[in-house]
């Protein structure tokens, strides 16, 4: 059978001893981020970048997939201990978790936390290992028109489902294929956008602009906030869940995965909205409603399942169709073409090591992130002692290296320089930055397809109508758009974010 | 005439003055014909289209009332900025070391909170862990001392 044989090409490549060692170098570094607030698993994996240039195409994406799933456990771990999210997707489980904590029973909020993002971390290795195959051999036979659609409508459902003002995150999207087509056009070897910068030949530095945007804003924009100190309560106690819990929780944490599942898959979802949506629906259906919002256990079982599952299922659009749900996907697929691999559908068939054994890397990553947490979760919560004026100058420091290394080439710098500034501003106006990024990765892709599918029609924009899938990808964006715009369902939506 | 959405307003302008660049500089290059697009046809579709939309925030701003922008603090974001442009300065000629130290020491001024014997102390342990983590580890091409 197809599958197994699969499954055992990656267990081959993922068990190898390198590869073991980076999956565990990613996890152990994406628990520590995720632990550390603010820093994300954006920002560390485009710090990362360089240092995965020098492995194996394999090893790097083994290691940068470790880093995101990794930040989803430790972010979890001080939301529960220190009610402080160290990542944005455990904003939820602060409700019930660091409530649970309060009343002494850190040591089940944490257990459950671990167990349920083991569970659906499994299972959404397996949904990816049985979606992505079909999917890839789909989107094998789409054309320009389908694909020109396909991003459109993946870029829309980024829009509807970002923060804010839809109208500012197209606007973003926009700026973000603009700026993604700058440097040298490869169809008639014009250099556009380049204002007479021999820098800007080859575009714009995809590392340089999101390290600025993640790294350098983010910094600047944390800086002006007043630090919160949250207090780490005292004692973990007991780390693993009762019977009692666990039968309470089982529920939850299938819901919790389902849900994540689904929406890890969609653009502009994973591990974030996962949670926020999970945590909603178990208030919605969990019964008895008791006691949610006082430390309630499937409070927390229910986001962590969504999160980890989100953060493992968004991999399936990159690696089928090459196309980012979110920015660390977005970083993912600069990372591929660093090392020379177009990321699409031809991904499994040509480099079948690469995607099946990224695949069987994240269940060994889960069952040693579990290992990684329970036992030593004393461990993490010291390194929130680290205090935020000791941590910033070093990220901007490694940045800068980061950013450096990629062509030698301290133009890149500057140009990080002129976007830390933009982002910052954008973080003022409450411009999500988001759209952009995968704006940006889209938009010489975008114009590819669009010009090939207008060459194959003559011309005729008809095309993107006529072909029924493509058809197909365009009635769902309008839909998604009307849907957003009609003010009833507006006031939920934001009502929905909100909580 | 009054501006009721401060945020709008502004986002609306930023994305205007992008607009406007996009369009001036894409005037020169060819947009074809629709079945043989040429370089300048995307460009130039997507700067009226982002024109549109930050009129649409600028004029939207002006009825609909909106929330302030909150004060610009200057300090943490020039500090960073004036950071990393030393380093890209001096990278190449004066090599990671001094370039990470002055990089770390100005931005950390980005913070009030900084004090010098403790940014000191960072930048030398910051300065000692790239060099064994690039330079020898990784063997990523980085020159370490000034060139003499």
């Amino acid at each position: 059978m197809d599958f197994v044989s699969n499954l055992s090409l990656g267990f081959g490549v993922a068990l190898s001893a390198q590869n073991l060692g980076y999956c565990f170098i990613g996890a152990l570094l994406g628990t520590v981020v995720g632990v550390l607030p603010g820093i994300g698993p954006v920002t560390t994996v485009a710090m990362l970048l360089p240092i995965s240039f020098t492995l194996q195409p394999v090893s790097a994406l083994i290691m940068l997939a470790g880093i995101y799933y990794g930040a989803q456990y430790g972010g979890s771990t001080t939301a529960i201990l220190v009610n402080i999210p160290g990542e944005a997707s455990s904003v939820v489980t602060t409700i019930d978790g660091h409530q649970m904590a309060l009343r002494g029973r850190a040591g089940p909020a944490l257990g459950i936390a671990a167990l349920g993002s083991f569970f659906a971390g499994c299972a959404a290795t397996l949904l990816i290992s049985i979606a992505a195959p079909p999917l890839a051999a789909i989107a094998l036979e789409f054309g320009p028109a389908e694909y020109f659609s396909l991003m459109v409508c993946g870029l829309i459902a980024a829009v509807v489902l970002a923060h804010g003002s839809i109208v500012k995150a197209i606007a973003m999207v926009i700026l973000g294929l603009l700026l993604g087509l700058a440097g040298t056009d490869v169809n008639s070897g014009i250099r556009r956008f380049d204002f007479g910068f021999q820098g800007l030949a080859d575009g714009i530095e995809f590392v340089a602009l999101s390290m600025a945007i993640y790294g350098l804003a983010e910094v600047a924009y944390n800086l002006e906030r007043k630090d919160e100190q949250g207090v780490v309560t005292q004692a973990v106690g007991r780390v693993w869940p009762g019977w009692a819990d666990i039968k309470t929780c089982i529920p939850s944490i299938l819901r919790g995965t389902a849900l994540g599942s689904i929406l890890g898959v969609l653009p502009g979802g994973g591990a974030l909205l996962a949670s926020f949506a999970a945590y909603t629906l178990e208030k919605k259906v969990a019964r008895p409603p008791r006691s949610f919002g006082q430390g309630d256990i499937r409070g927390v079982a229910a986001p962590e399942s969504a999160n980890n599952a989100g953060a493992q299922t968004s991999f399936i659009p990159m690696l089928t169709l090459g196309i980012p749900s979110n920015p660390t996907m977005a970083m993912m697929i600069g990372a591929l073409m660093i090392h020379g691999i177009a990321p699409g559908p031809r991904v499994m068939t040509e480099r079948p090591e690469l995607f099946w054994g990224v695949v069987a890397s994240m269940w060994v990553g889960n069952l040693m992130l579990v290992i990684l947490n329970l036992p030593l979760v004393g461990v993490w919560v010291r390194f929130l002692r680290i205090p935020y004026r000791m941590l910033f100058p070093a990220i901007v420091g490694f940045c800068c290296i980061g950013t450096y290394t990629i062509n030698s080439n301290a133009f890149d710098v500057f140009v990080m320089g002129f976007f830390a500034l933009f982002g910052y501003l954008c973080l003022k106006l409450e411009c999500e930055p988001a759209p952009l990024i995968l704006g940006f990765v889209l938009g010489p892709l975008m114009e590819e397809n669009l010009r090939r599918a207008l060459l194959i029609s003559r011309g005729d924009p008809m095309v993107f109508v006529q072909e029924p899938i493509s058809l197909g990808f365009l009635i769902a964006s309008a839909l998604l758009l009307v849907v957003v715009a009609a003010p009833a369902i507006r006031a939920k939506r934001e009502e929905a974010l909100q909580e | 005439m009054k501006i009721r959405a401060e945020k709008d307003f502004w986002s609306g302008v930023m994305f205007l003055g992008f607009a406007l660049v996009a369009i001036v500089a894409a005037r020169h290059y060819s947009t074809g014909s629709g079945g043989k697009m040429g370089p300048g046809y995307f460009p130039m579709m997507l700067g009226i289209a982002l024109a549109g939309l930050g009129a649409l925030l600028v004029g939207r701003s002006l009825v609909l009332e909106g929330t302030r922008v909150t004060r610009l603090q200057a300090r943490p974001i020039l500090m960073i900025v004036l950071g990393v442009i030393l380093f890209g300065l001096m990278i190449p000629y004066l090599g990671l070391v001094v370039a990470l130290a002055a990089v770390t020491v100005v931005s950390a001024f980005a913070s009030r909170e900084s004090q010098p014997l403790e940014v000191a102390a960072l930048a030398a342990v910051l300065a000692a862990f790239s060099v064994g983590i690039f330079v020898y580890a990784l063997r990523l091409p980085l020159t370490v001392w000034p060139a003499l």
